[in-house]
């Protein structure tokens, strides 16, 4: 399909800029500018409404919690090592959650299983339109997800298992990147014929450094245990949640360590979580580290991404970073930034028009295209079928 | 930048002598004078030093007592978070019986009030170890009191190996109705581990090695010699049979807590033995504690053993480390040699000696001022120097 959105507002160095044209074909952005002149399926007349990239949240548990039932597909409590889970196999792309995300202008997601065991599997990046996780999936192993702190402690301690203190989690990650190291060297030195591993196989990547360690980690102390980790072992890391990553702003900074933040519209439930302030992006930003929001759905309702990058305004930050925050950032924290997170040509046509200023959270979703396919949600938007 | 205290009495050589100033200078003490030897040369000194002021902090210590910052050679600060509870206890993997590479290191909470509360108390160093349900509980750290990240403040991130010996592990795996629930099953768990190391040591070096065990790997340094074994024991024959244990595998051991130390006095003296003995302003709460004594630290002393003092905080808190010394020269000790048991004999225990635990020009610049003597309880730390830094 191709779709053409005339007079429209879109992000330009820091502000809206008015009067623009975006032409959508075969799924990508084909132009942008305000002077396009073209036969197009669909003409959308936007009167100045604002046009952005759709959103991205670079951490959540879409389509692997199942809404409205108590069971989910989020956490294997019976195992403490699975690499090898991987979250297109459970991810129900008809839950109503994919609906949501897409009336919230999301059209791309970071699934990753549950981060209440040390290593519980690999992050794949999906787009939320497919009839099947599989037409959505951008990259599959797009990291592996590891955790530190309360959430495994309380597990392990419900379970009775050998890792109640963040010094047996620590001990217990390191040993299974010890293994996956010198499996893989076996693998490298031709003359052992083995039997494969599924668990060490799935971790390979990250060992050769292809892909990051995405850790969870709240506290500080948490933080550091995974950069410690990660440098022993030569690995890429990305901080998830980062609760207290503002107290090590400039460790961050200085190791290029980036944070996808959040879930912070939670309250203080768990004592992990008694440092938490939406101050924390600006003070990351201003240092010097790349951040993007996540509202770490089921912990937060979908929608309430837009609403992260409203408060830490409210809180001091910038209008141009907070939003930067839930587009381009993200695109880049996941790797897709060739792909991902700006309305430029021969980007994915990723686009979410909304009625007035995206951050306003007053103003409404109208439109959504992602790969070129169009959901509206207004009756009032003008779409008229070209000649 | 330059620090100079003036004047005061300094714990110096052993004693306390009158000081006429010490220098400080990146983070070293780069100068000590004693009014003494000044008296000897005979000299005046007079205008030039007025000089020096300039381009340096001068801080009058008049009346007042400096010493080198306390060490506590077994604390568990942090690993437990004071006032929180058990999300932040950090303190046994009390399912994993053998977990020689679980590091304390890695549980180390820098915003803990206890590191302020150590500060206050004059201690400088400590020593941070698991806890004691495990007859292998994992590796132990050497840390400053100061710092935003455990990175910052470390000394050693792997200084030793903790076992612990009798009531503890039996307890711990006796109520989960597992092995061992017997004074025989923890030293049998020891062995077994200690004997793996060792034969791993040896596959390590031939051709057919590929795969490494993380638990073993944790005890190689242990047993090449590299770090300390810190045998957790209380009653005298748990004592005796870490010794016996260290002997069976060549391991250079610390004795921690030494509770009936002074019941086999002669045998530690003979061995040469090297303890770290406390909490004793604990009660005696569980039966291995019930000879408990402050008279234990100098018994041990008088036979030859290098003896430190420990508050195992959080059981007794860490501002408690000169309140123990303190109790033990009111049970008959002597004042120089309490001090000791906190500054340089720790220091001796931990293989820091050459720069920390004395007031010597080269070592590391912490230095503690006190408003009166450090043993009177009243006293107060006025001025707390931590590699130069002035922190309090």
């Amino acid at each position: 399909m191709s779709i053409i959105f005339n007079n429209v507002r879109i992000p330009m160095s820091g502000t809206f800029f008015p009067g623009q044209k975006v032409l959508v074909e075969k799924g990508k952005i084909a132009s942008v500018g305000s002077m396009i002149r073209k036969n197009v399926e669909k003409v959308i007349e936007c009167e100045q409404k604002y046009l952005i990239p759709g959103l991205i949240d670079a951490h959540s548990h879409l389509g692997l919690f199942e809404s409205s039932t108590s069971v989910d597909d989020i956490n294997e409590p019976f195992a403490d090592i699975t690499p090898h889970l991987r979250p297109l196999d459970g991810v129900k792309m008809r839950d109503r959650a994919m609906e949501d995300a897409r009336r919230a202008g999301i059209s791309t997601c970071m699934v990753c299983p549950g981060s209440e065991r040390p290593i519980s599997g690999i992050c794949s990046i999906l787009k939320t339109n497919g009839n099947s996780a599989d037409v959505g999936l951008i990259v599959e192993q797009a990291g592996v997800l590891m955790s530190f702190g309360e959430q495994v402690k309380i597990a392990a301690r419900n379970g009775e298992k050998s890792y109640v203190t963040r010094m047996g989690i620590s001990a217990l990650i390191r040993e299974t990147l010890m293994k996956a190291q010198d499996y893989y060297a076996l693998k490298q030195s031709k003359k052992m014929v083995k039997d494969r591993e599924i668990d060490m196989e799935a971790l390979i990547p990250l060992i050769r450094g292809e892909v990051p360690m995405r850790a969870c980690a709240h506290r500080a102390e948490d933080i550091m245990a995974a950069i410690r980790i990660a440098e022993e072992f030569k690995l890429k890391l990305v901080i998830e949640y980062g609760t207290e990553a503002h107290m090590l702003a400039t460790v961050l900074a200085d190791k290029k360590i980036p944070v996808v933040l959040g879930p912070t519209l939670i309250p203080r439930f768990r004592y992990e979580l008694n440092e938490k302030t939406f101050e924390s992006a600006k003070i990351l930003m201003d240092a010097g580290v790349e951040v993007a929001f996540t509202c770490d759905y089921p912990g937060l309702p979908i929608e309430t991404l837009r609403v992260a990058a409203a408060m830490a305004i409210q809180y001091g930050l910038d209008e141009k970073r907070a939003l930067a925050a839930i587009t381009d950032v993200p695109a880049s924290i996941l790797g897709v930034e060739e792909r991902l997170g700006k309305i430029k040509k021969g980007l994915d046509g990723d686009l979410a028009l909304f009625s007035g200023h995206p951050l306003d959270i007053r103003s409404r979703l109208e439109a959504l295209v992602v790969d070129g396919d169009l959901f509206v949600f207004s009756d009032e938007l003008k779409v008229e079928s070209g000649t | 930048m330059k620090t100079i205290l003036e004047k005061g009495i300094i714990f110096y050589q052993g004693k306390f002598q009158e000081l006429d100033k010490l220098v400080i200078e990146k983070g070293k003490i780069t100068e000590i004078t004693l009014t003494s030897a000044k008296a000897k040369k005979g000299k005046a000194v007079p205008a030039p030093k007025k000089k020096t002021e300039a381009s340096a902090t001068v801080i009058d210590c008049s009346d007042e007592y400096i010493l080198p910052g306390f060490i506590d050679a077994h604390t568990h600060i942090s690993l437990e978070e004071e006032g929180v509870g058990w999300y932040d206890a950090d303190f046994n993997e009390s399912f994993g019986l053998a977990t020689p590479h679980v590091r304390a290191f890695d549980a180390l909470k820098m915003r803990d009030r206890a590191f302020k509360d150590a500060l206050h108390g004059g201690v400088t160093t400590a020593m941070i170890t698991p806890g004691s349900a495990n007859p292998i509980g994992g590796q132990c750290c050497i840390v400053k009191m100061v710092g935003n990240t455990a990175e910052a403040a470390v000394i050693k991130e792997s200084s030793g190996m903790k076992f612990a010996f009798g009531e503890n592990p039996k307890r711990v795996y006796g109520e989960q109705k597992k092995f061992p629930s017997t004074r025989m099953g923890t030293a049998a768990v020891i062995r077994e581990w200690l004997m793996k190391a060792q034969d791993y040591l040896k596959r390590k070096k031939t051709k057919e090695f590929k795969e490494r065990e993380i638990k073993l790997e944790a005890l190689l340094p242990l047993i090449e010699g590299k770090i300390q074994a810190r045998a957790h024991a209380h009653q005298a024959d748990d004592i005796i049979t870490a010794y016996r244990i260290a002997q069976e595998f060549n391991l250079e051991m610390v004795f921690d807590h030494c509770t009936e130390g002074h019941l086999i006095a002669k045998e530690l003296g003979k061995w040469k033995a090297r303890a770290v003995v406390g909490p004793t302003f604990s009660s005696r709460c569980k039966p291995e504690l019930r000879n408990k004594t402050f008279e234990t630290v100098e018994i041990l002393m008088d036979e030859g053993c290098v003896v430190a003092l420990t508050t195992d905080h959080p059981v007794i808190p860490i501002e408690g480390l000169s309140v123990a010394a303190a109790m033990c020269v009111r049970h008959g000790l002597d004042e120089e040699r309490a001090i000791k048991a906190i500054t340089e004999n720790p220091a001796i225990i931990l293989g820091l000696d050459k720069r920390l635990g004395k007031l010597e020009v080269g070592y590391d610049a912490d230095v503690v001022v006190w408003d009166g003597h450090p043993l009177d309880t009243r006293s107060k730390t006025k001025a707390v120097f931590v590699d130069g830094n002035k922190v309090i």
